[in-house]
């Protein structure tokens, strides 16, 4: 019965549980890896991301978010970085709740490390949209 | 000494990410690591180096 019906599934269709551990990787780094047994897996490349992270607002980076004082082309501008840094997950909305890595400060773009800090919290998200990709598809066996 | 550190931990983040991703087994997975790593740290000596010798307006250098 269970085999007629993995026979039936298109293929391409992705189980919910993919999608669960898709969300899950994106949440919280690593775990959807974690979730499924891959350990080594989770603890380099979940490592590898809050490493990226943390190393970034150490080096003073600055995290984007749609509104506040921008205006027009300006606030458009601020959308795809945002996009970057939402792929953080639960560590860019826990700073951006906490105001944490958002203050648009003069004293904090002097810093010589303000563009290193920022780009690695760019890459830290673009890097865990990847690790989501990979532990969707590990659930949905298109990879081992 | 500093921006050369750095640049190491990009390159080494970002190719064991990639490495992980891209490829099966784990031989294959170091090996392309490595080359990742390799091809970002000879690219950004390179064009470090390029733009070393590009004059940027009065800027004063560091």
């Amino acid at each position: 019965m269970q085999k007629e019906k993995l026979k039936e599934r298109d293929p391409d269709e992705a189980p919910s549980r993919a999608w669960a551990m898709g969300a899950a990787g994106w949440l919280f780094p690593g775990a959807g890896h974690l979730l499924q047994g891959h350990w080594a897996r989770a603890l380099i490349l979940g490592g590898a991301v809050w490493v990226c992270f943390v190393c970034g607002l150490m080096m003073g980076g600055h995290m984007f978010s749609f509104g506040g004082d921008q205006q027009g082309l300006s606030a458009l501008l601020q959308i795809p970085p945002m996009i970057a840094n939402l792929g953080s997950g639960l560590l860019y909305l826990t700073s951006w709740f906490f105001d944490v890595g958002f203050a648009d400060d003069p004293q904090s773009a002097a810093r010589a490390t303000y563009e290193y800090g920022t780009t690695f919290l760019l890459i830290a998200g673009l890097l865990n949209y990847l690790v989501m990709l990979d532990a969707f598809d590990i659930s949905a066996e298109r990879k081992s | 000494m500093r921006h050369f550190l750095v640049m190491t931990l990009f390159a080494f983040l970002a190719a064991a990410v990639f490495g992980i991703v891209a490829k099966d087994s784990p031989r294959e997975q170091f090996l392309y690591g490595v080359k990742v790593f390799a091809e970002f740290m000879i690219i950004g000596l390179a064009l470090a180096w390029i733009l070393y010798f590009i004059p940027f307006s009065d800027y004063g250098g560091h």
